[in-house]
């Protein structure tokens, strides 16, 4: 297998981190309306910090946003905030192993952590007397997996930035 | 570096423990919101906070809206406007005649020595947004506790009726459509004189009416009507079409209607601000002897 290079990336911003989690609220906040495979940015960016930097985005932060998006949804409160405290439990105990796979191997990683917490949300929606939303639902999981490179790109990319920049230095 | 190395002593709780400590947080929160209705005040709170920043969010969606009336619907709004004028011109003589009929009425009424009705006030609200979630079939409004609007009030639009206010924030409220599972609104077939419950199905779509005798639901195209009995929904508003019927079991039926009006469609809407019904306290009879009711429909 060919070894891919390792970047040494600089330290991860807490404002940068703090911008990127409100500004995916604020995206899941849009009237998107009943369409099928919206993505759910909120989790995607809060599972992608949950494994890139687990002990400045905790379950804790998952729950709080969680608890923000159950009052905007009209959904039942604490919905929101079970699902996204299982999905950055999902995220956090596989965080040391995740970053080593390449993207493929990455996004293989997310993709049964965003369907398990939506069975988690189908079965508590179910047994409080929701209707099943028809299984167009989970395109939601795919949709969000298929962003994961995107998010890889776009989040990391201030720690992959040169510490002083020289105008010789290609990167 | 990209991360600091992990402190050795001070790491917090475990991810294990933390786990377990906002599931269980979490599930709680979801029975006592299930169940007792304590969170109204912490969601009100929460979600008057967010209103702000949910309605600049919803700016961009407006100016993209108007931008494109602008450009491409002039023709289709003089039609409209044509067409408003002339319905306009049709309804002045109906309305006319109901000033003459609602005076007359009242004259009589106070002949009879009868309660008057009470005038209905209402409130135009706007369609703020769809609810994103997947369960249920949700309106989110822009008129709340502020402009009147009280939980169970029905809204309407031109057709019929849409649903029922189920929550309501400082500055916006929730309305349920009747198509949503848990919703259920008075219905009276006109044809049988019959009183039911429709229900919301779990496809969007049409809502039902269970244990209708065989014979009492109306052909397809029967418009079933809300009883106006209960103080809440007026009387004389439409429902929907009887589309068909589902044998549930040799005695009894169930008729899919399809509802009059449809939610997503419209944007303007009308809260009617009725209030909840006063129900007289029941009574304990003398002898002690509970009074049975028939239930016979």
């Amino acid at each position: 297998m060919q070894m891919r290079p390792q970047y040494l990336l600089l330290p991860a911003n807490r404002a940068f981190i703090t911008f990127t989690i409100v500004a995916a609220f604020v995206l899941n906040v849009l009237p998107w309306g009943h369409a099928p495979g919206i993505p759910d940015l909120l989790a995607l960016v809060l599972v992608f910090w949950n494994v890139h930097q687990p002990r400045m985005v905790g379950i804790g932060i998952a729950f709080l946003f969680g608890l923000l998006m159950d009052v905007h949804d009209a959904a039942l409160f604490g919905e929101h905030a079970l699902s996204y405290t299982l999905l950055s439990y999902g995220a956090i105990a596989m965080h040391r192993r995740v970053p080593w796979f390449h993207m493929f191997g990455q996004m293989l990683h997310v993709l049964p952590l965003f369907l398990l917490t939506q069975w988690i949300v189908l079965l508590v929606r179910l047994a409080i007397g929701g209707a099943f939303p028809g299984w167009q639902w989970f395109l939601q999981s795919a949709s969000c997996t298929l962003l994961w490179p995107l998010a890889d790109w776009l989040l990391l990319a201030p720690q992959r930035q040169a510490v002083d920049r020289d105008e010789n230095r290609p990167i | 570096m990209n991360s600091s190395p992990p402190p050795f002593f001070k790491q917090g709780p475990s991810a294990n423990a933390r786990l377990v400590f906002f599931s269980l947080l979490a599930i709680a929160l979801l029975v006592v919101d299930s169940r007792f209705a304590l969170l109204g005040r912490l969601r009100q709170g929460i979600a008057t906070v967010l209103y702000p920043v949910q309605r600049t969010l919803l700016v961009p969606r407006d100016v993209i809206h108007v931008g494109a009336e602008y450009v491409g619907e002039v023709g289709r709004l003089r039609a409209e406007n044509a067409e408003l004028r002339r319905i306009e011109t049709a309804n002045a003589n109906a309305l006319l005649q109901t000033e003459q009929l609602a005076a007359e009425n009242r004259q009589l009424r106070r002949l009879l020595a009868m309660r008057e009705r009470t005038v209905l006030r209402s409130t135009v609200a706007e369609v703020l947004y769809d609810a994103r979630d997947a369960f249920s079939r949700r309106l989110v409004l822009d008129k709340g506790v502020q402009h009147g609007v009280a939980a169970g009030q029905p809204v309407i639009d031109a057709d019929g009726v849409i649903g029922q206010v189920t929550r309501v924030y400082p500055l916006s409220s929730e309305v349920t459509l009747v198509t949503d599972r848990e919703s259920t609104i008075p219905v009276e077939v006109r044809r049988s004189g019959e009183r039911r419950l429709a229900f919301g199905g779990s496809i969007p779509g049409p809502v039902g009416l269970r244990y209708l005798r065989p014979n009492a639901a109306g052909p397809p195209g029967d418009v079933p009507v809300p009883p106006g009995r209960d103080g809440l929904f007026p009387p004389g508003l439409r429902e929907g079409r009887v589309r068909s019927e589902v044998a549930g079991s040799p005695a009894f039926v169930r008729v899919l209607v399809v509802p009059a009006a449809q939610g997503d469609r419209t944007r303007l809407l009308l809260v009617l601000l009725a209030e909840p019904p006063q129900v007289p306290k029941m009574v304990a009879p003398e002898d002690g002897e509970p009074r049975r009711r028939g239930r016979g429909g």
